[in-house]
């Protein structure tokens, strides 16, 4: 009866061979699952021998299964089974909380080991005040653009000469936590008020939002100094980690009411681990013995393994980052707008461009021999602003500038290097980001009668920055993991904490290498390289957390 | 005005945005026509001679001489990938955009051989608007779309009301203005044609160039488009692409007439072609016995 109809039906249509599609796709599937599992054994291992977590007690686990697992799956199943967008709110959040701490944790790191926060605040307020002139100069209409270029030049120079000086040699200053609350605070208050005044499209709301983050900055210094948790590490928490969350929170209340109930999630999170915490130590579970904990992750290196930390390495690797952001995005995404927009489409063009990306395959080490080269020993005595072949026969003394900064495995060194070893990626990335803006828009735009760079700041760059930032955060997470190159200009494997830019500095992949051939004894094999691993992938993994939010966000 | 048959080549390079450029297509020259039927004397404000388009080796525009009157409408028709666009591109040098793209001949706005060496092209731009055959909306909101050509021009004007009395001229003031600050992009095909000829309209063009601005919309919007055509035609000079004859018969006053291989076939007064035109492809097309 079945085949009958189906002869039928098969009569009426004819049938199509899917044979060698569901084959194709049955390949395509093992492809992926090969990658997938393979990063996730190592993860597990790595993991596994970081944290230890079979050495807690059995009760230890059941207390968390109980509070903290079993809420979760529950919230998160009915928040799911709504699909009203409540889910993708909670983990959204969930994702911030976890996630800006550890931004947070960086962001800490140079405010309690590297950068003094009275210099800090001083440069930060000379600063300031060129950016306050810009804006103001940016509106008025009556002045031309040569003469503000003029009077923003004058400013920022005046204002980095002097401003600090005569902020440091102030008779009284706050103490450090309000210089770090005022340093940090304001900034962020200006980026949460710009976004408050563009989600809830209300300049009132933006300057009160602005307000309440610099004063919730404040505060939480002064409760944490009140408290004895430390007042710079709470100003900072709060500036990098609170205001964000509040944010979050803020929207989600009052902009979607509908989705507000996915803040149980997070609640119903951190709610489990202060119960299980509590509950665990009431008891007297033992917990596991980790490796990665506290004491690592503050502490300096050691030839032991029960003392080894990471902290130097973790302030090297935090303070290269910023090199690199520094350096290779301004200049990245320089190149790649002119090689987009503005060159012409000449043989020369091309040989750039085909040079741009062999140079994005050439091996990391190649790059560190450039930077042994060129920038650390060339370059040992500082720039020749004026070198010796031109100042000698005029009678002057050779100007060289920045002896301090090159030389051998300094930070600035290794921020450069790394730079250049991903300046190819940022250049092409973004490239491809800005080749990607539909050229109606371009069109649209000049047929308005916008200038070519009208176009590309109100058109182009806006389009394209999401796809631009993406790629150059993930050449970040690139420049993060690199060795070699850091190897080869020299860095050391036992260092110091990094103080300044001239600091010889170390970095996290470097000083897994350095564990793993130095002192690799079984006890570092098994339990520090693992916990060093961990820390480095967590950070890297916080980094492109950031590429995928805004890829989400902006593709929508 | 110079008669001698100078050529010039597009130039792709764009000079910056300086204010002085505005008054460099200067009205020198205006050369007063007496149109075909001799019925009504208007004076010329777009003037074509010659013009010849390549891309790359493929000839798109063959010699194409005519006069557009100012204050006037002027359709064009014509099968599809005759050229029409591409004319109006020459028009504003749209075409100096396209790398393929070369014009040789000379086009007078106003007296003034807007390929001439010392033409700057985005001055030209903000004479001559242009709503483009695709919509083309920003991803911005409703109203930096409508403001968006003030804003690069530098006009300083009561934003709130442009946006509204664009928005109106172009019929879609009652179906957006509750979501000004919603992405244009989230608008319906024939929306954002409007949207987009809101925008072209707002910085007030002398010249505003039409390319098929009707052809999403429906008989409703159509009409009120094309009334919105009627007015601007008081003050502005207005050229349109069409594919739809009876449009073209209802709002304009001259009619050119291309057929495929980039000439142009005929150009008179509407009426004349439209019911007793000089050549019998022009009335094959327009009675749909060829396209
Ligand atoms: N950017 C370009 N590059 C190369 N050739 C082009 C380009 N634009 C147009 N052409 C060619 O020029 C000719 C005229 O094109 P055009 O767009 O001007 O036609 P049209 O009359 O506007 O047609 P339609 O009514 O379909 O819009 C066509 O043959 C087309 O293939
Ligand atoms: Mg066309």
């Amino acid at each position: 009866m079945a085949t009958d109809t189906r002869t039928t039906v098969s009569e009426g249509f004819g049938e199509v061979s899917r044979t060698v599609g569901t084959a194709f796709r049955y390949l395509l599937l093992a492809a992926t699952l090969v990658g997938i599992l393979a990063v996730g054994v190592l993860f597990v291992y790595v993991g596994n021998d970081a944290i230890q977590p079979l050495t807690a007690d059995p009760g230890w686990h059941l207390t968390f299964f109980l509070t903290l697992v079993v809420p979760t799956l529950a919230v998160g199943g009915v928040l799911r089974a709504r699909a009203d967008g409540s889910f993708r709110v909670g983990l959204e959040s969930l994702g911030l909380l976890a996630v800006m701490p550890l931004f947070a944790g960086g962001v800490a790191t140079l405010f309690l080991s590297v950068l003094p926060a009275l210099v800090t605040f001083s440069y930060a307020v000379a600063l300031g005040l060129v950016v306050a002139t810009v804006v103001a100069l940016m509106r008025s209409r009556r002045v031309g653009f040569g003469a503000k270029l003029l009077v923003v030049g004058v400013a920022t120079v005046v204002s980095l000469l002097f401003v600090p000086g005569i902020i440091q040699s102030l008779p009284f200053v706050p103490v450090e936590w309000l210089l770090v609350a005022l340093t940090l605070g304001t900034p962020v208050a200006a980026i949460a008020g710009a976004y408050a005044t563009s989600s809830w499209n209300d300049r009132r709301t933006g300057r009160i939002a602005g307000a309440a983050a610099l004063g919730g900055v404040v505060a939480a210094g002064l409760l944490g100094s009140l408290i004895g948790f430390g007042g710079t590490a709470a100003t900072i928490l709060a500036a990098v980690a609170g205001v964000p969350v509040a944010l979050y929170a803020a929207t989600a209340l009052d902009r979607h009411p509908a989705r507000r109930d996915g803040l149980l999630l997070p609640l119903t999170v951190v709610g489990g681990m202060l119960l299980g915490a509590f509950l665990v130590r009431t008891v007297g579970f033992a917990g596991p013995a980790a490796w990665l904990d506290w004491a690592f992750l503050t502490g300096p290196n050691s030839i032991t393994a029960e003392d080894a930390g990471i902290y130097p390495a973790l302030v090297g690797s935090i303070l290269l980052m910023l090199i690199v952001a520094l350096l290779s995005f301004p200049v990245g995404i320089g190149a790649a707008v002119y090689l987009e927009e503005y060159a012409p489409d000449s043989r020369l063009a091309q040989l750039i461009e085909v040079n741009i990306a062999n140079l994005a395959g050439v091996p990391s080490v190649v790059y560190g021999l450039l930077g042994l080269g060129l920038l650390a020993r060339m370059l040992d005595e500082g720039l020749p602003i004026l070198p010796a072949a031109i100042a000698d026969p005029l009678g002057l003394e050779p100007v060289r500038v920045g002896a301090n900064l090159f030389g051998i495995g300094t930070v600035f060194v290794g921020g450069m290097t790394l730079s250049l070893l991903i300046l190819p990626i940022v250049i092409i990335s973004s490239q491809e980001a800005i080749r990607s803006v539909p050229p109606s828009q371009r069109q649209a735009s000049y047929g308005m009668g916008a200038t070519r760079w009208q176009t590309i700041r109100n058109v182009v760059l806006p389009k394209a920055f999401p796809g631009i930032l993406t790629g150059t955060i993930l050449a970040l997470g690139r420049a993060i993991g690199e060795t070699a190159p850091l190897l080869v200009i020299g860095a050391p494997n036992q260092f110091g904490l990094p103080q300044e830019l001239s600091s010889r500095v170390g970095a996290m992949p470097l000083q897994i290498y350095a564990w793993a051939t130095t002192s690799g004894t079984p006890e570092f094999y098994a339990k520090v390289i693992p916990a060093g691993v961990v820390v480095l992938l967590v950070a890297m993994l916080a980094m492109n957390s950031v590429a995928i939010v805004l890829r989400n966000r902006f593709q929508s | 005005m110079t008669t001698e048959d100078t050529t010039t080549e597009t130039v792709a390079e764009e000079s910056s945005n300086d204010p002085t450029n505005d008054d460099m297509l200067i009205q020198t020259d205006v050369s007063e026509s007496v149109s075909a039927s001799g019925t009504e004397s208007t004076r010329t404000i777009v003037e074509s001679r010659n013009v010849n388009v390549w891309y790359d080796d493929d000839q798109a525009l063959q010699d194409i001489s005519m006069e557009i009157p100012e204050n006037q409408v002027t359709a064009m028709i014509g099968p599809s990938g005759c050229g029409k666009s591409t004319f109006l591109r020459c028009i504003n040098r749209m075409n100096d955009l396209i790398d393929a793209a070369r014009v040789e001949g000379e086009l007078y706005l106003g007296g003034k051989n807007v390929y001439d060496a010392d033409v700057d092209p985005v001055a030209l731009r903000r004479r001559v608007g242009m709503v483009f055959q695709k919509p083309n909306p920003f991803p911005k909101s409703i109203r930096e779309n409508v403001l968006y050509g003030l804003k690069v021009q530098g006009i300083e004007v009561d934003e709130d009301e442009i946006v509204e009395q664009s928005l109106r001229r172009a019929a879609l003031w009652d179906e957006v203005k509750d979501r000004l600050d919603e992405s244009g992009l989230e608008l319906s095909g024939g929306q954002q044609q409007r949207l987009c000829i809101a925008r072209a309209i707002a910085p007030d063009p002398e010249v505003l160039l039409m390319d098929e601005p009707a052809s999403a919309l429906d008989p409703i919007a159509t009409s009120q488009i094309e009334d919105l055509i009627d007015d601007l035609a008081e003050q502005y000079t207005v050229v349109i692409v069409t594919h739809n004859m009876q449009q073209a018969a209802r709002i304009s006053d001259k009619t050119a007439v291309f057929l495929t291989g980039g000439e142009l076939v005929e150009f008179d007064d509407t009426q004349k072609i439209f019911e007793n035109p000089e050549s019998d492809r022009v009335e094959d097309y327009i009675t749909g016995k060829f396209g």
